[in-house]
């Protein structure tokens, strides 16, 4: 039972802070709040199967080996993101944060209503690896394999980003942008390469977060997006904006506290259990505004 | 010879204030020119101009005969021009020799990186052993020596430096400039230095600019300039036309 509920608090804090992790790369580069985050995972669940508006879903690149699946997946979340930075972003490069925000906000809505138009309105059934969803005995418990999978995908993510940003060019670059966009550009960091690279990262870890959702839900809905933005969103403000552990450790604080209180609410009480959860958000916030880790600096963007 | 260096007619504005007002000059390859004069005469505008930090609002700036202006200051980072600007800015969060390698992204030369890490690492004794510290750890004169050996890793040929005496006790500051100058001699640097203190230019010596409400009202040699009464007039009387 406490196994259970440990598996279920490491699970879906894993996805958000995956998701949360996908917003404070870019706000950490650009100060920007991309609110079409949840579009690029929608987009990414919606790349599994063949456009139709038909009820029924066809699986279109999801019938393909998970070898083939998970990075050609990837790559059309992170060419989603890079597509959208060039066409949309860039040319709003020294527009008002505001602006920037409420580019997000639009570009969302047509991504959304693409899918609508491709795809339909109604949520389609799909099942992804089905194999995954049998239950396997561990210290006494009986976990879902998927459940240990995503808790492992989940840990093995964030372990590659942190090498990444930690060891390779491209990610000494991208702190350095981080903290001070206009110093790395004096010492010839590409401001292009930079912001590209922090969007083709952001598109992967969405497409990341669109995997794990279908596979656990079994469910392609044009609107699964924007429910974990929101949580995301919320990761990455009570994680201190741009702060990535930050955003990592809030992800799972949230998806702790709200398994927990899943599990200690009374019955009457468990329908208003967001209502907690973000009252105890308020409460945060209360207490620290800046965040559980304020970021490293606030440099306006280049 | 050409100039290393050249400035023609550079205007900075932010707004309405002008703050580099029509400002002409050049510097000679291996030069050391100082840029002194009161707060806010437009100092570190000029420097944010050069490097291309601000859009200059009219004139033109060559390098090695190359225009600079209008590039973005990554483009001319490249072409050899590097900047310590004004309050140092390191990256607090990247460790000491994290900050030293931002800038080699651009050189062609990777192979010779690791001699020049420790060439750095044997100029500044300090940065070596703090290699793996957090930069935000270190103290002002260390962040100083940082902001310079960051600067110089990007093996730059005319280098601009705003202030590096700011805030620095003055022994500290006394071996700032020892070490600038021995780096400088090495390498034939060509070396912009912004130094609100005319007496501590005049004992380093070299060529000084003398700057006020945006533009040079004096250009000559450091060392006679602060025994002048010249400066008195620059900071407190009427701009000399
Ligand atoms: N980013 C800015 N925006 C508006 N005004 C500025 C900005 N930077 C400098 N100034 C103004 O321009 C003038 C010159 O400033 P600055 O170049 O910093 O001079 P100095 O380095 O000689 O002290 C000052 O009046 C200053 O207030
Ligand atoms: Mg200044």
């Amino acid at each position: 039972m406490t196994l259970q509920l440990l598996f279920d608090a490491l699970s879906l804090g894993g996805i958000y802070a995956i998701a949360a992790l996908g917003i404070a790369l870019i706000f950490g580069v650009m100060k920007l709040v991309n609110f079409a985050h949840g579009q690029f995972i929608a987009f990414a669940v919606f790349a599994l199967i063949v456009p139709s508006t038909d009820a029924v879903a066809v699986m279109g690149l999801g019938a393909a080996p998970a070898l083939v699946l998970v990075p050609a997946i990837l790559a059309v979340g992170a060419g989603l993101a890079v597509a959208s930075e060039y066409l949309v972003f860039r040319p709003l490069r020294n527009a008002s944060p505001v602006a920037l925000m409420v580019a997000s906000f639009a570009l969302g809505v047509v991504i959304q209503n693409g899918l609508l138009v491709a795809y339909g309105g109604r949520p389609k059934a799909i099942s992804l690896w089905p194999e995954l969803g049998k239950p396997v005995a561990l210290l006494g418990a009986e976990v879902p394999m998927l459940q240990i999978i995503v808790i492992v995908s989940v840990l093995v993510v964030l372990a590659l980003l942190a090498v990444m940003l930690k060891r390779s060019r491209i990610g000494l670059e991208m702190r350095a942008a981080a903290e001070d966009f206009g110093m790395a550009r004096l010492l010839g960091v590409r401001a292009n390469a930079v912001i590209a690279g922090a969007f083709a990262l952001s598109g992967a870890l969405a497409a990341t977060v669109a995997l794990v959702l279908v596979a656990q839900t079994g469910v392609a809905d044009v609107r699964m997006g924007g429910q974990i933005m929101l949580v995301a969103f919320i990761a990455t403000v009570v994680g201190g904006m741009g702060s990535l552990p930050g955003a990592v450790a809030a992800g799972f604080a949230l998806g702790a506290a709200s398994v927990a209180l899943q599990a200690a609410l009374p019955i009457e009480a468990r329908p208003f259990r967001d209502a907690f959860l973000y009252g105890l958000v308020i409460l945060v916030l209360l207490l620290r505004p800046q965040g559980l880790f304020a970021a490293a600096s606030a440099k306006p963007r280049v | 010879m050409m100039s290393k260096l050249g400035v023609f007619d550079l205007s900075v504005r932010y707004g309405k204030l002008t703050a580099v007002n029509d400002i002409s000059f050049s510097v000679a390859e291996g030069e050391r020119v100082f840029i002194s004069g009161p707060n806010g005469a437009g100092k570190s505008s000029l420097l944010a101009a050069i490097a291309g930090e601000v859009r200059a609002a009219h004139g033109r700036i060559e390098m090695d005969g190359d225009i600079l202006s209008g590039r973005v200051p990554e483009a001319i980072a490249r072409r050899g021009l590097s900047m310590v600007p004004e309050g140092r800015r390191i990256f607090r969060a990247l460790t000491v020799q994290e900050n030293l390698m931002v800038g080699v992204g651009l050189r062609r030369d990777k192979t010779a990186v690791p001699d020049d890490l420790e060439a750095i690492y044997a100029a500044f004794p300090i940065l070596g052993t703090r290699r793996h510290a957090n930069a935000g750890a270190l103290s002002g004169g260390q962040q100083q020596m940082l902001a310079i050996g960051r600067a110089l890793m990007t093996n730059p040929k005319l280098m601009l430096v705003d202030e590096p005496s700011l805030g620095l006790a003055p022994r500290v500051v006394d071996e700032v400039y020892d070490r600038l100058c021995s780096l400088q001699a090495q390498r034939g640097l060509t070396l912009v230095i912004v130094e609100q203190s005319s007496a501590r230019a005049g004992r380093v010596g070299g060529r000084m600019l003398l700057l006020r409400g945006g533009r040079i009202v004096a250009d000559g040699d450091a060392t006679a300039f602060a025994a002048d009464d010249l400066l008195k007039e620059a900071y407190f009387g009427e701009a000399t036309p």
